[in-house]
């Protein structure tokens, strides 16, 4: 095998993602005489994830916040931007970005397993003698399911961080609820929340593209599966991650 | 009297996969354990090197109870038997011949020896092995995956008797092999329980094969016993699974005479 | 709702409570392990030289990020002038430690439990076990070193390049030069952050380790298992760091408290 082998594999794996995210895309607006299997996606994919998801957030959302208020104390030697601070991080970042590799972990890990199994047992070349598209069959019920399921579960862990910014501010730093509510409301508006859903959104989009890519990829029994899984889990927290920094860029130095 | 099952049960949660099955084995013999797929074949051959515990009855292996068995009795037992397993299961980062000496490196043999083996003492012996299952000594230096998967079933099997356990036992060791293949396989069963009394249990739906080279037939359907007894007793046996069983083979064998 | 919050924390204890014991047996065995390092040693190579490339990349990036934001928010109150501290603080504390070990449980974690998932349901640690050789000792123990090793290593790196990155990027998209970026960073972190940050990696690596040894060497059922194997040791990996993260911020905060 040459060097560059596993690099142009992944590269082709990169461009097959793009080729179903157009065709995803173009297939989108027939797809609603197939909302059953829709259906039973986002109840897999949202509800199946949310106590982990939930539960993880919480704890980071504890550490983080805790932290970012003492960094904010001493740097600024007051606690009254507490609130302020910690809102527009986790508007902007912590609960938006903690949830998405949460996300990549449970739901694309998974959705390339699942994929990349009926890949190596022939079921995908089934589908297709069938006269079945798998991009129509498989992969745009887990699309719709994941955006919905993202979107969702942005604005779920904004919450929760949020809550959990909260009772920090009222444990340690003696905040009654009534005050950090408004020393909260000049930093934060409308327009956060929409960006934050607009990044939850773009993040549950590339997921479960690059990850049914792997699977359509993925060959040789039970080791194919298992490696397609972990790269696809390290692409899609790098491409999160990337996209997170362009479109961070995006919002804070050009809007 | 060497392996004996006496009214072992088994369930994996709500699934019964072993009721009373009582059977035994004497030194030398080869028993085929025949059933439908699911019906609880392999779970004997795990029993026996006691990777799994029965939930009623016991297990004798040369009059040594395995349930009851402390770890040092367990790897005595283990060393005593050999297992074949379905898939080569060859390691896949070591060589042939790594794959085939690997259990000749461990303390327990190096114990039975009364020594460490030589290294070229193993290469003698790997070398033996390979062409008792009909491979060249040029394959010692590859990977398995280089092999085709005749081939890399045969290492795997090299690589079984090389420590030259008392027991075999394989778990469908002809599936997915072409019938040359097989019919090498089937010589080498005999061939070793001939020479070398080696006792096998082999677990297997291939009829054709167990009329061939067994002396005992244990016929297993939904975990429980159906049939057990020499090939004649079974012959003579009218339940209708076995019949069915039989007829099949006969009526292939009677295909292949026209 | 209530039925899957249920039916999520009935399966997990029962598995958490499997975890453990695997753990304890890998401990166990560890101790009695004696000599050979050159298997561990190989390990540590192999998977440090292949999560480099990946590490550094989420470094730089996960920095920049940072970096946009916290001096989006300083702006506000004219203070851009404690970002370099601010970052390179909550990089070596908090964020770097998570979002880094977060890759490191797709990138080493999901290879391992993919390696050994796929060593289980093709039978070779029953062969190897049949053979009359330990697999956990054979197995497990130069993996769960090597990646406890592997995983701080790459940890420490990530956060170097971490900091390296941030200030280019707040050079650059900011305008603060690297002496005025550097002047606060001691106002932040000391000697005895670097080793909180430390013990982190090290606790992290050890989750990394457990986690994915555990679901690779205990999966059954072909390529569906693998896979699940894979998928499970991804999100529980996550999981228990971000759960250890705040088991130890608890307790290093509370000493903080406790001592003058």
């Amino acid at each position: 095998m040459s060097a560059q082998g596993p690099l142009r594999r992944e590269l082709a794996t990169l461009l097959l993602a793009a080729r179903l995210l157009g065709q995803t895309l173009a297939a989108l607006p027939g797809s609603a005489s197939r909302w059953p299997e829709t259906l039973q996606a986002v109840v897999q994919i949202g509800i199946g994830s949310l106590p982990i998801i939930v539960l993880a957030t919480v704890f980071a959302g504890l550490v983080v916040t805790n932290e970012i208020s003492w960094h904010m104390d001493q740097a600024l030697h007051t606690v009254s931007m507490i609130p302020g601070v910690t809102g527009q991080f986790i508007l902007r970042e912590l609960g938006i970005a903690i949830p998405a590799l949460l996300l990549v972990s449970k739901v694309g890990a998974s959705i390339t397993a699942e994929v990349g199994t009926m890949k190596v047992t022939d079921q995908i070349d089934a589908l297709k003698l069938l006269g079945i598209d798998p991009v129509k069959y498989l992969v745009v019920p887990r699309f719709i399911a994941t955006v919905i399921a993202s979107a969702c579960l942005t604005l779920i862990a904004i919450s929760v961080t949020l809550g959990c910014a909260l009772v920090i501010a009222v444990i340690h730093h003696n905040f009654s609820v009534l005050e950090y509510l408004n020393a909260l409301r000049p930093y934060v508006g409308v327009g956060d929340v929409f960006r934050a859903l607009l990044k939850g959104t773009v993040f549950g989009a590339v997921i479960p593209v690059v990850s049914c890519a792997y699977g359509l990829r993925c060959q040789g029994g039970a080791e194919g599966v298992g490696s397609a899984t972990t790269n696809s889990v390290v692409t899609s927290t790098m491409a999160v991650i990337l996209l997170d920094f362009l479109l961070t860029y995006l919002f804070t130095s050009v809007f | 009297m060497s392996i004996a099952f006496w009214e072992v049960s088994k369930a994996f949660g709500p699934k019964q996969v072993l009721e009373n099955v009582s059977f035994d084995v004497e030194t030398g013999q080869i028993l085929f354990i025949l059933g439908k797929s699911g019906a609880g074949k392999s779970v004997i051959l795990k029993h026996i090197v006691g990777v799994m515990k029965p939930d009623k009855g016991a297990i004798i292996v040369d009059g040594q109870n395995v349930t009851r068995s402390d770890a040092d009795g367990l790897a005595d037992i283990r060393r005593r038997c050999g297992m074949v397993f379905q898939h080569p299961a060859l390691l896949d980062s070591l060589t042939v011949y790594q794959n085939v000496s690997f259990g000749l490196r461990t303390p327990q043999f190096a114990r039975t020896l009364k020594r460490p083996m030589t290294e070229a003492e193993m290469r003698v012996r790997v070398i033996e092995k390979l062409a008792l299952v009909h491979l060249d000594a040029d394959v010692l230096d590859r990977l398995p995956q280089e092999l085709s998967y005749g081939m890399q079933k045969r290492v795997s099997l090299a690589r079984t008797i090389a420590p030259e356990p008392r027991y075999l036992l394989f778990d469908e060791p002809t599936t997915g092999l072409d019938p040359i293949t097989t019919r090498a396989v089937n010589d080498l069963i005999s061939e070793l329980s001939r020479k070398l009394k080696v006792t096998s249990i082999v677990v297997s739906h291939d009829m054709a094969s167990a009329l061939e080279v067994a002396n005992r037939i244990l016929v297993l359907d939904q975990a429980k016993v159906l049939a057990w007894g020499t090939i004649d007793e079974v012959k003579r046996c009218d339940e209708p699974l076995v019949r069915d069983f039989l007829s099949e083979t006969l009526g292939l064998s009677l295909a292949e005479a026209r | 709702m209530i039925g899957a919050l249920g039916g999520f924390f009935h399966g997990f204890l029962g598995e958490f409570g499997r975890y453990c014991l695997f753990t304890a047996e890998v401990a166990r065995t560890i101790r009695r392990t004696r000599g050979n390092l050159k298997p561990i040693l190989d390990q540590i190579s192999q998977v440090s030289l292949r999560s480099l490339p990946t590490v550094a990349f989420a470094g730089v990036f996960v920095g920049a990020i940072l970096v946009l934001q916290f001096y989006d928010m300083l702006r506000q109150y004219d203070a851009q002038i404690f970002l370099g501290g601010l970052n390179t603080s909550a990089v070596v504390r908090e964020v770097g430690p998570l979002i880094i070990s977060f890759l490191l449980a797709g990138k080493i974690g999901a290879y391992s439990a993919a390696e050994l998932g796929t060593m289980r349901v093709t039978e070779q640690i029953d062969a190897i076990e049949c053979l009359g050789t330990n697999p956990i000792q054979y197995l497990i123990v130069p993996r769960f070193i090597g990646i406890v090793i592997s995983s701080m290593l790459l940890l420490v790196l990530g956060l170097m390049i971490s900091v390296l990155g941030s200030m280019v990027v707040a050079e650059f998209a900011c305008g603060l030069n690297f002496l005025q970026y550097l002047s606060t960073v001691p106002r932040f972190t000391s000697v005895g952050t670097l080793g909180a940050g430390l013990l982190k990696s090290g606790v992290y690596g050890l989750i990394v380790a457990s986690v994915s040894c555990f679901y690779g060497y205990t999966a059954t059922g072909g390529a569906r298992g693998v896979g699940r194997a894979v998928t499970l040791a991804a999100i529980y990996t996550n999981l228990y760091i971000l759960a250890a993260n705040f088991a130890m911020s608890s307790i290093l905060d509370n000493l903080g408290k406790l001592l003058p």
